[in-house]
């Protein structure tokens, strides 16, 4: 990882700003358990982990499409892979951390909340691209939180199906695999059809990176705004 | 320099922007939160009555009791009722189960242990179809109070659908002890029913309607219930006449002319029914009626009609499903209803995932298990049909409807001595059955024989 250019400020200060934004978001919350998936308690591990891996990539790909565009402005940054492994690694931990503590009910918001703040967020990671060229250690922070923020999206999705609570933890970690297939196949997509063919070029941010950002940020901002008020 | 201030500035303000729409945000959500619901106006004749005028005008006060004072938990649970009561009036059970759940969920704030929202609460997730939950909350309510007859009907009714029932008739017999009235015996009605016993379900069904205060609205839709076995046991007379009376109590009754279009579909007119139906979906928002009436259209050979009908079906209840993922409330399981409606429009895939979401939840509920073994036996997979129809006939239900389909399967999947069986046991009694479903069962009982 790069070091910070501490330019813009303590990578501290981002933390606890953020942290703060969690903190607030998820205050209000009203906390209940999980849907209870009675029967697949019955069936065996093996139908269970494949039922849930393909929940993952389903919700995914292809109907994650706020999720797809998320990682596709992860991977605009910088056409250095370990940029965006840094970056998928963050958002994977966070995902998985508020899927789990949110499907046990410790921590559950309400879609109200957490979709037009995921939408904004994707709206955040564009305009970040345009704004830096390089990775900076509080574009894993921020990545990270943005993480815990679509975890409790997953759970949303994944409370409609419930879980079988004797196998919750095979389960849930069959379903983050399966999410993290769907993200790895979004990050081989975006360097098959933008990274190897136009990452050389000169100008590649002028050309590919500043349109592309902007364009997710203008679909994001209207689902943000479909979200939020319609 | 100059490039780097500017970018120095933007990513200032684009942190600046993001916490403050995210504030804004979230402040809105609680400000909706908070604000307490209204009574819609209604759009059908029963806005004219007195009965709604009075409604009305006490949910205004409660509202303003409320506002006074909102730790008022006693003006908050009469406005539930009050909710509660106009979802079943109106068929609005999106608008005013949030509204009520809003209620209980503020009460709770206040005192978690508050016996009456947690009945309430678990009432709100069994009409939302959250069974498992609502069965949950009222176990949780009939610790804190055990000689209440009401919570012992939640019981009964989250055990039944959840499959549980032989909990459900303890339960259902408790209840009875606590409190023999109209709701005791609707319920011991029901399991009668769903347990082969039709002569001891009418038995106690009549004794639910003359329990009930003549012309109230639960009466009357215990009577609609009175008819319905009535039909089922092929006394189409007698479920007339039960109809007939609920519309003199209750003019323009939608579950009553509801009835009075089975009836006019059974000896096959058509247009009379449909005028029924047109009438009954004027009054409430109710999806069975809607499908009943597309069913109707069908058999009449209007399909297009049909199919543009369940597609509004399949519609609204895809919204009314989605719409518990924005707020607190919960949002309406509606799996099965869905699952049927796809096979209506020959959508099997559809169907299928809807059945098998539903049967996730409840495995042992036999409805539930006869939806999965017809989705499969519209798809051909007849042998996979098999172990859910196990499930399925496990009460020894005598449902017209259930037994044929079960007779289909077994043909299907070879077993012709079991298919015969049910098949003529379901085709003494006609009108429960849709009509072609009764061609295809007397079709595949001459091929046996």
């Amino acid at each position: 990882m790069q070091n910070p250019d501490g330019v813009l400020g303590k990578p501290k200060t981002y933390c606890i700003i953020f942290s703060l934004l969690v903190f607030v978001i998820l205050s209000p919350i009203f906390v209940w358990g999980h849907n209870i998936n009675y029967a697949l308690e019955r069936a065996p591990d093996s139908r269970v982990i494949w039922f849930y891996l393909k929940l993952g990539i389903l919700h995914i790909i292809p109907l994650g499409t706020d999720h797809i565009l998320f990682v596709t402005s992860l991977c605009l940054l910088s056409t250095r892979i370990k940029t965006i492994l840094w970056q998928a690694t963050a958002f994977t931990v966070a995902h998985s951390v508020t899927l789990a503590l949110s499907m046990k009910g410790v921590l559950v918001a309400p879609g109200a909340v957490v979709e037009p703040i995921i939408a904004l967020s994707i709206v955040f990671v564009a305009i970040e691209n345009i704004l830096l060229s390089k990775l900076k250690p509080w574009r894993i922070v921020i990545v990270f939180l943005f993480g815990l923020i679509h975890g409790l999206g997953f759970a949303s999705a994944l409370n409609a199906i419930g879980l079988p609570r004797n196998k919750f933890y095979t389960s849930i970690l069959s379903f983050n695999a399966g999410v993290e297939i769907g993200q790895v196949i979004v990050i081989i997509c975006v360097f098959i059809l933008i990274i190897i063919p136009f990452g050389q070029m000169k100008k590649y941010r002028k050309f590919i990176v500043y349109p592309l950002s902007i364009l997710i940020a203008l679909i994001a901002s209207y689902w943000f705004v479909k979200r939020a008020f319609l | 320099m100059d490039t780097f201030l500017k970018k120095k500035y933007g990513y200032g303000l684009l942190l600046f922007a993001f916490a403050a729409i995210v504030i804004v945000t979230l402040l809105r959500y609680q400000t909706h939160e908070n604000k307490l619901d209204v009574l819609l106006e209604r759009n059908s004749p029963s806005a004219m009555t007195n009965e709604w005028v009075l409604m009305r005008d006490y949910a205004s006060t409660l509202r303003n009791k409320i506002e006074k004072n909102p730790s008022d938990v006693k003006s908050i649970l009469a406005l539930t009722t009050l909710f509660i009561q106009e979802a079943r009036i109106t068929g609005n059970y999106v608008y005013y189960d949030k509204a009520a759940l809003k209620c209980v969920n503020r009460v709770l704030k206040l005192d978690s242990l508050n016996f009456e929202a947690l009945t309430y609460k678990s009432l709100i997730y069994l009409s939302q179809h959250h069974f498992a939950d609502g069965l949950a909350l009222a176990e949780k309510a009939q610790k804190l109070n055990p000689f209440n007859a009401f919570i012992y009907g939640l019981l009964v009714d989250g055990n039944v659908e959840m499959g549980h029932y032989d909990s459900a008739l303890a339960n259902v017999e408790r209840m009875e002890s606590v409190r023999p009235d109209i709701r005791s015996y609707s319920r011991i009605s029901y399991l009668r029913e769903i347990h082969g016993d039709y002569p001891g379900a009418i038995e106690a069904m009549k004794m639910a309607v003359n329990a009930g205060g003549q012309g109230d609205e639960t009466t009357e839709w215990t009577r609609i219930q009175l008819g319905r076995l009535y039909e089922k046991t092929g006394d189409l007379k007698s479920a007339e006449m039960h109809y007939t009376i609920a519309l003199t109590e209750r003019p323009d009754y939608p579950f009553a002319l509801a009835g009075m279009a089975r009836i006019a579909a059974a000896g096959k007119d058509y247009p009379r029914a449909i005028d029924y139906y047109r009438k009954a979906d004027s009054m409430i928002n109710d999806y069975s009626i809607k499908e009943e009436w597309a069913d109707v259209y069908k058999h009449a050979g209007q399909k297009e009609r049909a199919d543009s009908l369940t597609n509004i079906v399949i519609t609204k209840l895809n919204n009314d499903q989605q719409s518990g993922q924005n707020d607190e409330s919960i949002g309406h399981y509606a799996d099965r209803e869905l699952a049927y409606a796809y096979l209506k429009v020959d959508n099997y895939n559809k169907a299928f995932e809807h059945a098998l979401l539903e049967y996730n939840r409840r495995p042992e509920n036999i409805d539930v298990n006869e939806t999965v073994a017809w989705v499969y036996y519209c798809k051909k997979q007849y042998a996979e049909a098999l172990p859910y129809l196990q499930t399925a006939l496990k009460t020894h239900s005598q449902n017209s409807l259930l037994l044929c389909h079960a007779g289909l399967i077994y043909a299907k999947a070879g077993k012709q001595n079991e298919a015969k069986a049910v098949l003529q046991k379901a085709l003494i009694t006609d009108p429960d059955m849709v009509t072609l479903l009764k061609k295809e069962g007397f079709d595949s009982l001459r091929s046996i024989q």
